[in-house]
């Protein structure tokens, strides 16, 4: 299913390719699927490239106005799109390097030396550490791994660009919400205490925890 | 060296105004010279519990916007005589005095106080970045509920961004029975999330709603718990190492006194 869209990171947006044989419908199908998963990918005010021709007009007329209900561009031809104004480039060509880097991004750390607080966010391409808590309220949005020297209660997302790898240790898991690539989980209705480090991550496509020796 | 102190909560109704006038009264009883600054404009209280209101000729947007210097502002208490008052407008909305002001109203008030005690209005908004602009210690006020201690955890960051390191906590309204009983959050479950140190841990006390329509701070009263703690805590705000007081179990004969009161 995934393969019926291939996304790459350009200059100036993201350039779209279709798996041969794929009919229109599929391709928006995926494409609407891609864009209400929310994993934060698509940032507003990015341009998409389709190439010219590859679709009939009506039909990129129509995924023309998808894009928009999402905040985002579309052109079919390859160049800067000089209708936007200049902050809109700024933010297409961030998405695009990020894109570009996210690979070795993954690989980088965000070292966090305090106590996130509930209101207060932290966001990053790659793996994050945190010496301290996420207190409830707070959010963690990672492409790669978290890691919790503290008790998490809030909001962690790992693998936001849909690494499946990706994992969350904390020495006190108890996250309200844990999501994990494209997976979410809640914490159950009842208060759980947990006094042992544990790590969540992916196995037979359900997000499990399981205790870890730290 | 005076000390300007800011006491905020995030949450309304946690006890801001009454801990102000408390921590205000209790540190003139000490001999202290104190300010005591509302910045609730619109919606001030503290002349209230002061028994003060009567006495009110200018106030802080009449100071901050330079129309009186801000002796002639300042309400001097009827009973402790180094405790002033600077009462805000209650016509007026938050907007009528942003941060530079204050800080540099404080600026010149220190010369004058020992301490001076900005009582800080409910919310993250204008009114709070404007009190706390001149603090150097923040004071936050919740009480053992999730909502209030969320809201506290909240406002240590924006203090935390507001780079205000030095943050104290008073947990206020503590009863005891309950949290005995597990259906009230205990000092435990209050710290591990916000981690701060805790300065007061006051009970819930009928006396404070007595004290607040007399206009007398419950500090006054000797056989009030609540203003037992109050009274700790200025000691501890004064380098004094008190210890907690212990909760208070209803003894068999207080609980037998109010079986009957009910028959």
């Amino acid at each position: 299913m995934s393969d019926i869209v291939t996304i790459k990171g350009l200059k100036y947006g993201l350039q779209l390719t279709f798996a041969k044989g794929a009919s229109f419908d599929d391709v928006q199908a995926n494409l609407l699927d891609k864009l209400q998963s929310g994993n934060g990918f698509f940032m507003r005010g990015t341009t998409v490239f389709v190439p010219k021709g590859y679709f009939a007009e009506e039909q990129n007329e129509a995924l023309r106005r998808m894009f928009h209900r999402h905040g985002m561009l579309f052109s079919t031809e390859l160049k800067r799109p000089n209708l936007a104004p200049p902050s809109r480039d700024n933010s297409s060509k961030a998405s695009a390097q990020k894109f570009k880097e996210s690979v070795e991004e993954a690989q980088k750390m965000m070292v966090i030396n305090r106590t996130v607080r509930g209101g207060q966010e932290v966001k990053a391409n790659c793996s994050v550490l945190i010496c301290g808590n996420v207190n409830p309220g707070a959010q963690v949005i990672a492409g790669g791994s978290i890691d919790i020297r503290g008790t998490c209660r809030g909001f962690v997302h790992a693998g936001a660009f849909g690494d499946k790898t990706a994992c969350v240790v904390a020495d006190r898991l108890m996250p309200a919400q844990i999501r994990i690539a494209d997976l979410i989980a809640r914490a159950p209705d009842e208060d759980i205490k947990t006094n042992q480090a544990e790590r969540a991550m992916i196995k037979d496509n359900m997000i499990i925890f399981e205790p870890v020796a730290r | 060296m005076s000390k300007i102190l800011v006491i905020t909560s995030g949450k309304g109704g946690v006890g801001k105004t009454t801990t102000t006038a408390n921590i205000g009264v209790g540190l003139a009883m000490r001999g202290n010279k104190v300010a005591l600054i509302d910045t609730d404009t619109g919606l001030r209280n503290l002349d209230l519990l002061l028994g003060l209101e009567n006495r009110i000729l200018y106030d802080l947007v009449d100071v901050t916007s330079g129309r009186v210097a801000y002796k002639k502002a300042l309400v001097r208490h009827k009973k402790y005589e180094n405790l002033y008052l600077l009462p805000t407008s209650q016509v007026k909305d938050k907007s009528a005095v942003n941060p530079e002001q204050l800080v540099t109203l404080c600026d010149e008030m220190k010369k004058e106080f020992d301490f001076i005690i900005i009582d800080c209005p409910a919310g993250i908004e204008q009114g709070f970045k404007t009190a706390i602009a001149a603090a150097d210690t923040a004071i936050v006020v919740t009480m053992p509920e999730i909502s209030a201690v969320r809201d506290a955890d909240k406002i240590i960051g924006e203090l935390g961004r507001a780079d205000k390191e030095n943050v104290k906590l008073i947990v206020n309204r503590i009863r005891p029975q309950m949290v005995e009983k597990g259906d009230m959050l205990d000092m435990g479950d209050i710290d591990e999330i916000l981690s701060v140190v805790c300065i007061g841990q006051v009970p819930d006390d009928e006396n404070v709603v007595v004290a607040t329509n007399r206009g007398e701070p419950v500090i006054t009263m000797s056989n009030s718990t609540a203003g037992q703690a109050y009274k700790n805590i200025v000691a501890r705000l004064c380098g004094e190492n008190v210890p907690f007081l212990k909760p208070q179990k209803e003894g068999f004969f207080a609980r037998l006194k109010k079986l009957f009161g009910l028959l």
